[in-house]
Order: C-alpha cells, then structure tokens, then sequence
C-alpha cells in the first residue's frame, strides 16, 4: 500500500464513448481498464466538526476482491493564476482502508448524503505527467447500496476525466502536459474546465465515424 | 501474514515508583535469556478529540454515548506506511494508509491532541523477537509505563501459539523474578473477536492490543 496526496487536474467533458475508446486504445496500446466504483459521499453531522466537512469513501467493484479507499476532495486553487490556466487544480488526499470504513464513518458521526455507481473503463499514459483518462456514466441505486440495480442518472452521456498528480513545484509542467495530451482527444471533444462548457466539437461525427472503420488511432 | 505478538506491561508492586532502571533490568533479561540486540523500535498513540462547532469537547445536541469523543490513531513500527484508527466503545478497528492523517487534518471533525510513543530495544532470540520499551507522552521524558512485545515468527494462529507463548512468558518471568524488581509484567488478553478479527495475527490485532496495554497503562497510572 502507498499513500497519495495529490493535486490532481480534472477537465471534463461529454461525448460519443466507442469512437473515444478506439482513440485511446490507439494511443496508450494497452487493453482499458475496467472501471466500476461505487462512490459514498458522507457529510458530517450536526455540530460535528469546527466546519461541516465531507468524504466520499470509493469501494471498487471492478476488483475480484473489493476494496475501499478514503478520498478527501479539497476546493479549486483560486487566484488570478488559477484563471489563467485552462485545468482546474484541487487538493486531493486518498488513502485505502479496510471494507469496514463505512460503518468507521458512520461511527464517527458522519451521515450519507448520496451514493454514485461508476460504470466505464480507464486508460493510464506517461507523457510528461502520470495522466489518467476515465470515461464513465454515473449510475443511482433505486435501493440502498443496490449496486446491481443501478440505472443511469442521465442516460447516454459519460463524463470524461482526466486527471494527473501534481505537486506545488511542477504543476505548470504538468498543465502542460494535459494540455498537449487534450490535443489528442481535440478530433473528438473539447475539454474544459469543470463547471466551463465548450460545447462539442462540429467535426466529431465524421472523426468519430472515422476512427470506427479505421479500428483505432495512432500510437504515441 | 504477520506472526503472532503478545504485548504485556510492567505493573509495578504497590507503592512502588516507574523509573528507568526497570527498563535497564528487562534489556537485562533478555540478554540473560540468550537475545541479542538488533535496533531499536517505536510505536506512536495518538488521541483524537471530537471537535464541536460551539466549542465544547464532545458533539453537543447529541446524546450522550451517541458519538465517540476520542479516538486512538495508532503508527506501528513494522509498518509504517499503515495507520490504524480505532473507536474504543464500538469496538472498532480501522486500517488505512499513513495518509489518513492528513484525511483527519482536512475533516477538522477529530483531532490529534496527544500523542503517546512506544520505544525501546529489540531483541532476537531463536524464534522469538522481543521488543522492550518504554511509554513517554510528547516532549516528556517522564515514563508512563514498561511494555513489551514478544512475537513468535512461525506462527500467525492465535490459538496454535498459545501454548507456546505461555511458556515463552513463564520463562520470562522467572528470569524478571530474579532480579527481585519492584513488580511484574503482565499480559492481558485483548477481545479480538469483539473487533471482528479472526484467529489469524493480522496488524490489525497489534492496535488493539496497543489500545489494551495503554488502557491498562492508565489504570495502573491512576491506581
């Protein structure tokens, strides 16, 4: 086991799934990854805590053998230099825990807010940054914690993230890095900024059709 | 997985004092047992306090008994990339990475306050490692208590080692017997199945067996 404490980069965005995969299978080469997570989003309960504070415990299910993780999502980098660069910069500290975390949580004082199944599949790539591209569709449970009866929250659309660690002395080269990777990706979708939309690209049914017949992209 | 440990502390006779000479004596023991050293070890305690928005030390507007108001992080010396939280009246043990702390800080809902370190010598002797140490609170020198470990390397059942642990610690005895101290150690059994632990030695059993020994700690500190 390994802790990560991080700042990580998101910059998402919605469009057609298979063209994308084909285009990312071609890029890293290697065979997706698949992604299936089920995310708890706790807040804390009255009077609990100096500030209301929240957590989402990650429980993947995509794993023979499933297993827990504590994420702590911290706020967006403000300032005059967080506008200027086109990703989102946010505190990130994660760490794995046992299967009984929830009822740790609960314990604590902690109460459900919402739960999420993430359903979809992930590429890894080295390019001048660990870069992390996951492309999923949030999923609500009609029960509580019925992950196999989950049903789309807003059917046909897949958030595509991607993400990559930074620390406070290099995040400027990995900026960088995802802007020059999102290059890649610009024949299909355009990426922002959360809570930025560009709107989708007006070529991407004909890259998309593309990439279909031609069975996969270039690799770097 | 890891092998069986038994952690027993000094309960000194009474009216006897802690001091640091005891410590010396067991390091003694251990030599006169056959054990040779081989470094030094140490584990961290960390209390946690509930932490309010009106400022008292418990969440108030609850009922009492309803949220815990302290919590024990506990850093083990053999594996310092975990950490483990444990909420005492739930009987809970929790295992996460040494990055939960920094989870903790960003919650702001509980606290490090005070922090307990575990340390002292360690000791190889055949199948056997023993560990002594002493219990000291943050920038004090002043000892809280003697503990020790003893973990026997062929075995992670529980039960399997028992016998032999026994045994293990009546020779202990007699060699501290010699010394004509001013106490013994003792070993009390931890509840592992109350935790939800099984029979087989896991780290998890290490914390709970530390939250032990410091409760008993207290109690012997107070009495």
């Amino acid at each position: 086991m390994y802790l990560r404490v991080r700042k990580c980069i998101d910059w998402p965005c919605f469009w057609h799934v298979e063209a994308l995969e084909v285009l990312l299978q071609g890029l890293s080469g290697v065979p997706k990854e698949r992604v299936r997570v089920h995310e708890l989003c706790l807040k804390s309960g009255p009077n609990l805590g100096v500030v209301p504070s929240e957590v989402r415990l990650l429980c993947d299910l995509a794993q023979p053998t499933p297993s827990w993780a504590i994420r702590h999502v911290g706020g967006a980098m403000r300032g005059a230099g967080a506008e200027q660069i086109s990703v989102l910069v946010r505190t990130i500290v994660e760490s794995k825990a046992s299967k009984n975390v929830l009822q740790y949580f609960y314990t604590l004082g902690y109460k459900l807010d919402h739960e999420l199944l993430k359903i979809g599949f992930a590429f890894h790539f080295h390019r001048g940054a660990q870069i992390t591209v996951t492309v999923t569709s949030a999923n609500k449970m009609p029960r509580l914690h019925a992950t196999d009866e989950a049903v789309p929250v807003t059917p046909g659309i897949q958030l595509v993230e991607i993400t990559a660690p930074a620390a406070a002395d290099n995040y400027n080269d990995v900026v960088s890095a995802v802007t020059a990777f999102c290059e890649y990706l610009a024949p299909l979708l355009h990426l922002s900024k959360p809570g930025h939309s560009t709107g989708i690209v007006a070529t991407a049914g004909a890259a998309a059709a593309s990439l279909m017949s031609s069975g996969g992209g270039k690799t770097l | 997985m890891p092998p069986v440990k038994w952690l027993m502390h000094w309960h000194p006779s009474p009216g006897a004092t802690l001091n640091t000479q005891i410590l010396l004596e067991a390091c003694g023991c251990a030599e006169s047992l056959g054990g040779a050293k081989d470094g030094r070890w140490k584990t961290s305690i960390f209390f946690y306090r509930a932490m309010t928005r009106d400022g008292t030390a418990g969440p108030a507007g609850q009922q009492p008994g309803d949220l815990p108001r302290e919590l024990l992080g506990v850093a083990l010396h053999e594996r310092p990339g975990l950490y483990f939280s444990i909420v005492r009246p739930a009987k809970l043990v929790l295992q996460a990475d040494a990055a939960f702390t920094q989870v903790m800080e960003k919650l702001q809902s509980y606290k490090a306050r005070v922090a307990l370190h575990f340390e002292g010598f360690q000791y190889q002797l055949g199948d056997f490692c023993l560990r002594i140490g002493k219990c000291a609170a943050n920038n004090s020198e002043a000892l809280r208590g003697i503990m020790m470990e003893v973990e026997y390397y062929p075995l992670s059942s529980i039960e399997k080692s028992r016998a032999v642990m026994e045994d293990f610690f009546d020779v202990w005895q007699e060699a501290v017997a010699k010394k004509s101290l001013p106490g013994h150690f003792i070993h009390v059994e931890s509840n592992f199945s109350e935790y939800g632990l099984t029979d087989q030695y896991s780290f998890q059993h290490t914390a709970v067996q530390y939250a032990t020994c410091l409760q008993q700690l207290m109690a012997a500190g107070r009495g």
